[in-house]
């Protein structure tokens, strides 16, 4: 077990949460052990939370599309889930929704209906620390899922394979692990379902008719969720999902080693998601030097982060929509079904940019296309809420060891803490001077531009 | 990753690289410098059989009793293949001769999954091993050799988009600048810190080092861009659609004056598993009606003869339709090369949709890297060593350009392709292509310069054939394919047979 310390706490809020304050910070140190954290905050199981509206029970219609009713709905559902990302305290629920939301990857342009994306939603909330094999059968006749992979309408005499292979490739095996002809012989067993509304129902007579199939190297008359269980049975599946949280939680590049460890824990439990979690975020490869501070942030987590450590009462989240759409992470419309891939992926020259963009914009009160925003950082009152404020030194000092999982040259200190005193010398820094709200203004937009800042 | 760590450095003091006087070594002479070849993505997988179509072909009628486009309705082309009928715009070009159709382009045992296919014809390699860097990269990587210790004065490659292809990815750190418009990336940018220190030799420092590269990237071009966005003009409308507003941008950039060797832009939409008529229509019209305005902006501002067009996607569809009126993963497809340097007409022998694959997938008549060899040598200029080392190994190009050395060095006018398979254990395509009308003689002997057979005798007009040779009749061994042609050709290439 790696040793209880501020540097290894920080480390375990800035991957399993969306950013954290320095209130997160110091909760978080009081449970003083990571099997507590875990237990006791982390992996608890939450209540559900309200529903973004009415809406969400609202049967679809196309005059919602054409109306663009489903656009104002999205708008809401969004705000919504920025918001519980923000409140999430320690709780890592939603981290692990989003996990499944990018594993399962929908497209809103695709599914159309908010209400159909919100009941899948909300399914990746039932499971997030759920039996992931179970969900695996509840998504694939998921109305949203039946809709964007073609499943609706798919019959038995000439199935879509559509879902059959995103199903093997993506969702469970991986490539590699499967045949063609499983693809081919899956899609029948998958055929027969019609989505109606909020519900999908299942037609028998538009379902396979032959009396056995063959799947994986198993002859059987197959439906569903004898299907996933035969899938499961597979060695390969436990690895894939364990090589994606991995992926996601520890370091891009898996330590394939380490993922037949997991995938031995997650086979052991089931399927079952929780102590598969408790076993990596305890575990002394999560906390390898390596690996700190070498996660490039998603725009969420960037986005949401940033609000965190600025404490801000009430964040914009009209503007964390409009640059998710920017930063290329728009909820609910990944690029395709594979998710997003993360890490590099998230950096072109114009989104690095953004980035910059989009912290500035905390500060300054404006988006880059100068739309205003709103509840932006008041620099006085939170910088004094640090308790050297008043030493601009160990100010500057105490300020990075909080934003940034990687440490700074003393040189880039010595920048950023010119940057901070604006031509005056250390001896006269204080927070009460008239020109300290445009110093720190300018301090925080320099410590949000470090290339240092992107990652955790 | 080391040599990145140690360029990135360098390549932020605010200087660019020199542009080169001479040509790298690996540049061959013979195509003019500053030629600019611009990459359409057809992202999804584009029904190759519903956009260059069979349409007198009852069997394909016969598998797609929904989905069939009739010929009354397509735009005739020859030898009974048919453009889309809202492909209006490139059946223009195509009267013009600007338009070459490469049929069937695909490679052996294709993938079928959307990612692997996709990353496969970024990044060149064999369907069975994983390259990790895009063949435009490693092209730039051989341009560029001083890339990134210094940068070039102009973009090595442009994007238009948010997030950067695996086509511009290379260990040497990223080849691509990403932008989605010329103005507001300036703006975007001028907020950046950029800063000379060296990161650790870390995993954490690696990422810092790929960070810090994009910045200076993204710090030194984007001046460049926007002037060569300002200095540039549209001598025509686009239509308003995004494909059309990516190209519009490619075209003011090079009327500016940008010598960015290659660009790229992006359309998807095309995983049409369901209800696909409408829209795999509107994408090809999309498409279309862009590259139409495009080409027309490139001939009024006399820039035409520099700039070639190329399609890909990442795989064709299945010849027989599904239940939900769509097409599920295929295989082969056919590839556009459009411009005014083109051997404009259809290259290959139709789609074959009866011999198919064990799947119900066409086979591929060309390897796709044949195209991407011929662009490379015979409109970017690179040696036909250097190209393939890109590849790491050789591929016999195609009669893609006016100016193809195939034409050009021989002098002959006719060229004649590797067989395919080779080795060959059952059937072997021999293929010639003929650039004007002539008397063919095609035949195989054994190494001991015994005729054994005739395959082919004639006159023939100008264009590509194929003839499909059982071999099953000869012991295995090493053969020679020949070709004599009555312009003076004599040209064999080496056939082995095994059983």
């Amino acid at each position: 077990m790696a040793a209880w310390n501020s540097k290894h706490v920080r480390h375990f809020v800035a991957r399993t949460l969306f950013g954290y304050s320095k209130n997160d910070v110091s909760v978080a140190m009081s449970y003083g052990s990571f099997s507590e954290l875990l237990d006791a905050a982390l992996l608890k199981e939450i209540p559900a939370p309200a529903a973004p509206n009415a809406w969400v029970n609202t049967p679809p219609a196309a005059s919602q599309v054409t109306s663009n009713e489903v656009g104002t709905w999205y708008r809401e559902f969004n705000y919504w889930w920025f918001k519980l990302m923000y409140k999430e305290g320690l709780n890592m629920q939603e981290k692990m929704v989003l996990f499944l939301h990018n594993h399962f990857a929908n497209e809103r342009d695709k599914v159309q209906y908010p209400q159909n994306m919100y009941a899948q939603n909300a399914l990746f909330r039932k499971y997030a620390f759920g039996n992931f094999k179970q969900l695996v059968k509840e998504i694939s006749i998921d109305p949203a899922m039946l809709i964007y992979l073609d499943g609706n309408n798919s019959r038995g005499s000439v199935p879509n394979e559509n879902y059959a292979r995103e199903l093997l490739e993506l969702f469970t095996m991986g490539i590699g692990n499967y045949s063609e002809a499983d693809v081919k012989q899956a899609a029948k067993v998958l055929s027969g379902w019609q989505v109606s509304g909020l519900k999908a129902n299942f037609v028998a007579g538009r379902w396979y008719t032959e009396s056995s199939v063959t799947v994986l190297g198993k002859t059987a008359k197959f439906d569903i969720n004898s299907l996933v269980d035969h899938i499961f049975d597979q060695k390969a599946t436990a690895e894939f999902l364990c090589r994606k949280l991995y992926k996601e939680f520890v370091y891009y590049k898996p330590n394939e080693a380490f993922v037949l460890q997991m995938a031995v824990v997650l086979r052991a439990n089931n399927y079952e998601i929780k102590p598969l979690l408790k076993f990596l975020f305890s575990s002394e490869e999560f906390f390898t030097p390596a690996y700190l501070g070498s996660k490039i942030k998603n725009p969420t987590e960037l986005m949401v982060g940033a609000c965190k450590l600025f404490e801000l009462p009430t964040p914009d989240y009209i503007n964390m929509y409009e640059l998710s759409k920017v930063l290329q992470m728009q909820l609910f419309q990944p690029p395709d079904v594979a998710g997003w891939p993360g890490q590099r992926e998230w950096i072109s020259s114009t989104t690095y940019s953004y980035r910059g963009g989009f912290s500035d914009s905390l500060i300054t009160g404006k988006r880059y296309n100068g739309v205003a925003v709103s509840g932006k950082l008041v620099p006085v009152p939170y910088a004094q809420t640090f308790l050297n404020s008043e030493n601009a030194v160990e100010f500057v000092d105490d300020v990075l060891a909080l934003f940034l999982q990687f440490p700074v040259t003393a040189k880039k200190k010595a920048f950023l803490l010119e940057t901070l005193l604006g031509g005056t010398i250390v001896k006269n820094w204080s927070t009460y001077t008239p020109g300290a709200n445009v110093n720190l203004q300018q301090f925080f937009k320099a410590v949000m531009r470090l290339p240092e800042f992107q990652l955790c | 990753m080391a040599l990145l760590s140690g360029g990135v450095g360098l390549g932020i003091s605010g200087i660019p690289g020199q542009a080169y006087a001479a040509l790298p070594a690996g540049l061959a002479a013979s195509v003019p410098a500053g030629n600019a070849l611009v990459i359409i993505q057809l992202s999804g997988g584009n029904d190759g059989l519903n956009t260059v179509i069979p349409a007198e072909n009852d069997t394909y009628f016969a598998k797609r009793p929904d989905i069939a486009i009739k010929k009354v309705d397509a735009l005739a082309l020859k030898n009974g293949m048919y453009l889309h009928p809202s492909m209006t715009g490139i059946k223009s070009l195509y009267d013009q001769g600007n338009v070459a159709i490469v049929q069937s382009v695909g490679y052996a045992n294709p993938n079928r999954s959307h990612f692997r296919a996709t990353d496969i014809w970024n990044t060149g390699s064999d369907a069975n091993v994983v390259w990790e860097e895009g063949w435009a990269a490693r092209y730039l990587a051989e341009k560029y050799p001083a890339y990134p210790i210094s940068m070039p004065a102009h973009p090595m490659a442009i994007q238009l988009g948010s997030v950067e292809s695996l086509l511009f990815q290379s260990d040497m750190g990223r080849f691509g600048t990403v932008f989605e418009d010329p103005n507001l990336f300036y703006q975007l940018v001028s907020g950046t810190l950029s800063d000379d220190e060296i990161p650790p030799a870390t995993l954490a420092g690696d990422e810092l080092a790929f960070l810090k590269q994009v910045s200076s990237t993204s710090i030194q071009y984007s001046t460049v861009i926007r002037d060569g966005a300002l200095k540039g003009a549209n001598s025509v409308t686009y239509p308003a659609t995004n494909l059309a507003k990516q190209l519009g941008i490619v075209a003011k950039l090079i009327s500016g004056g940008l010598e960015t060797p290659v660009y790229l832009c992006t359309i998807g939409g095309f995983d049409t598993h369901a209800n696909q008529l409408n829209q795999h229509a509107n994408l090809w019209k999309q498409i279309s009606d862009a590259v139409a305005a495009f080409q027309k902006d490139l001939k009024t501002q006399n820039k035409a003869d520099k700039v070639t067009l190329m399609t890909f996607s990442e795989f064709g569809r299945r010849v027989n339709q599904n239940g939900t009126t769509g097409t599920d993963h295929g295989t082969a497809a056919p590839m556009f090369v459009i411009g005014n340097t083109v051997r404009g007409g259809l290259i290959g022998e139709n789609p074959n949709l009866v011999n198919l694959d064990s799947n119900g997938d066409l086979k591929p008549n060309f390897d796709y890297r044949q195209v991407y060899s011929t662009v490379l040598s015979d409109h970017l200029g690179l040696s036909t060593t250097s190209t393939a080392g890109i590849f790491k190994k050789s591929f016999d190009r195609l009669p893609i350009f006016l100016n193809s050395p195939l034409i050009a060095e021989a002098g002959v006018k006719v060229t004649l392709l590797d067989p395919a398979p080779n080795p060959a254990s059952s059937q072997v395509r021999i293929q010639f292509a003929a650039f004007e009308a002539m008397r063919i003689e095609l035949a195989l002997f054994d190494m001991q310069g015994q005729k054994l057979g005739s395959i082919f005798a004639g006159e023939v007009p100008s264009g590509t054939y194929t003839y499909p040779v059982d071999v099953t009749q000869f012991p295995a061994g090493t053969y020679l394919v020949s070709l004599a042609a009555s312009t003076g050709a004599r040209i064999t290439k080496r056939l082995i047979i095994v059983n």
